[in-house]
């Protein structure tokens, strides 16, 4: 072992690094989730609609996005986002240079909205029918019947996975890193950079992140918001395995 | 025609395509190994293992890929290890054990639900008929667990198949990375993308209708 390579990390100021970077890895975070919660569930609807015109490409793009790796996206969108939408500002007489946090925001953001969505979709059906068969009988409208009697359940039902989404939106924020925006990771390769120390900066790296995820992980485990069937579990689980990303 | 681009520098598409491939089947192996492994650990009898195991799937699940992947090749070469002499080789290792390690514990927890899924009775039985632990798990739980565990694996290798992307990052000249270069050479991204992005598809979209299939049909047989 360098002996010499520990005593550095007594300096506040490498501290004030690290924390700058955690806090745009949560920036980072929320935004997109943010962000996606709203596309995800806009799209979970689309695809439980009843007209083809809308069904078809929810779908589409549900299953298209779920099948790409993020980091494919995030790169995408910082190569190719300036030039998607300069025709929009360039209306306004406009030129428009995306910011790399907001390309890193649309990739992480574009993935977690079809995951999000499936796994809105998944609460929704599993619902007994008798629910909104009641609601439409009452007489409340197919979106009255959405807003009030559904989703409220179906999204209660769906908080523990969402919490399971947040934790991975959290890891997947380290990609955007590869991009140049100066989330934790990053923030640690500058400091390893100068210090030729990257064993022990990434193991502090991997620390504040499992510190956060693991809390978050328990958290969401220890929530009491009612059961979901299981065969919706055994969805979720298959949704989870197959689009937990970094 | 989109995609075209393929063959105007198939050396570096192809070559990625198979680089991606072969880290996705190696990490799989391996990660149905380690994921066995742990989880025997995690229901053993023995409360160290089953604490080593635990631990193992809790700092392996919540830490990035992408973290453990640098700390494989950038840390451990700091402190002078490297997975092979031949810098490429390093690397390619070097990924290929990073994925391996980190899908192993999703693995180990699909495999320990199979393994509790057995009934306590069939165990019990088999024991008081005078099989050691090991036989038991041998005869009686290993082979009622895999039936259950055939879905969700072909789920994680499919997550698997994506997460190879990662793998650029290191520098393992995989699809993303073709990708990257023929962007910087060419400049036309959009081409670049849909390119590799087509053969993401071709990778995960037919993996991704055989693992519906064998879910519907282990499904019917239950």
């Amino acid at each position: 072992m360098r002996p010499d390579t520990w005593p550095m990390f007594a300096d506040p100021a490498i501290w004030g690094f690290f924390f700058e970077g955690l806090r745009e890895t949560i920036y980072l975070a929320v935004v997109s989730i943010a962000l996606s919660f709203v596309v995800g569930l806009l799209f979970a609807l689309g695809r439980l609609s009843r007209k083809r015109w809308i069904r078809w490409p929810s779908i589409f793009y549900i299953e298209g996005v779920r099948a790409l790796p993020v980091l494919l996206l995030i790169v995408y969108f910082d190569i190719k986002g300036s030039a998607l939408f300069r025709p929009f500002f360039a209306l306004l007489g406009l030129d428009f240079d995306l910011p790399r946090f907001w390309a890193g925001v649309l990739g992480l953001s574009m993935y977690t909205s079809a995951v999000l969505a499936e796994i809105i979709r998944a609460g929704i059906v599993s619902l007994p029918r008798g629910q909104s068969e009641a609601a439409r009988a009452l007489g409340l409208s197919h979106a009255q019947t959405m807003r009030s009697v559904i989703l409220p359940q179906a999204l209660r039902l769906m908080v523990p996975a969402m919490m399971g989404q947040l934790t991975t939106v959290i890891k997947d924020t380290s990609l955007v890193g590869t991009i140049g925006v100066f989330e934790l990771l990053k923030q640690g390769g500058t400091i390893y950079k100068l210090f030729f120390n990257p064993f022990e900066v990434l193991l502090i790296v991997a620390t504040i992140y499992f510190v956060i995820c693991f809390a978050l992980s328990q958290a969401s485990r220890r929530l009491e918001v009612g059961r979901a069937p299981r065969e919706t579990r055994v969805k979720i689980r298959d949704i989870e395995l197959r689009d937990q990303a970094a | 025609m989109p995609g075209g681009i393929i063959f105007e520098f198939p050396e570096l598409f192809l070559t990625g395509l198979w680089l991606t491939i072969q880290i996705s089947v190696l990490g799989l192996i391996g990660a149905i190994v380690i994921g066995t492994l742990v989880a025997l650990a995690r229901v053993s009898p023995l409360v160290p293992l089953r604490w080593i195991g635990g631990a193992y799937v809790e700092f392996f699940r919540n830490t990035p890929l992408i973290v453990q992947l640098f700390f494989w090749f950038l840390g451990l070469g700091a402190l002078g290890f490297r997975f092979s002499t031949d810098t490429f080789e390093s690397i390619f290792r070097a990924a290929a054990t990073g994925m391996a390690l980190y899908h192993g514990a999703y693995v180990a927890e699909v495999v320990r639900g199979g393994l509790l899924g057995v009934d306590r009775g069939q165990v019990e039985a088999a024991r008081s008929l005078g099989l050691s632990y090991l036989q038991m798990v041998r005869y009686v739980q290993l082979p009622q667990t895999v039936r259950s565990v055939i879905p969700p694996l072909g789920n994680i290798g499919i997550a698997l198949v994506k997460n190879t992307s990662l793998a650029s990052t290191i520098g393992v000249a995989e699809l993303l990375y073709a990708a990257e270069i023929v962007e910087s050479r060419t400049f036309r991204a959009e081409e670049a993308f849909i390119a590799a992005t087509m053969l993401f598809l071709l990778l995960t979209i037919p993996l991704g209708i055989i693992v519906n299939e064998l879910e519907r049909r282990l499904l019917v047989a239950r």
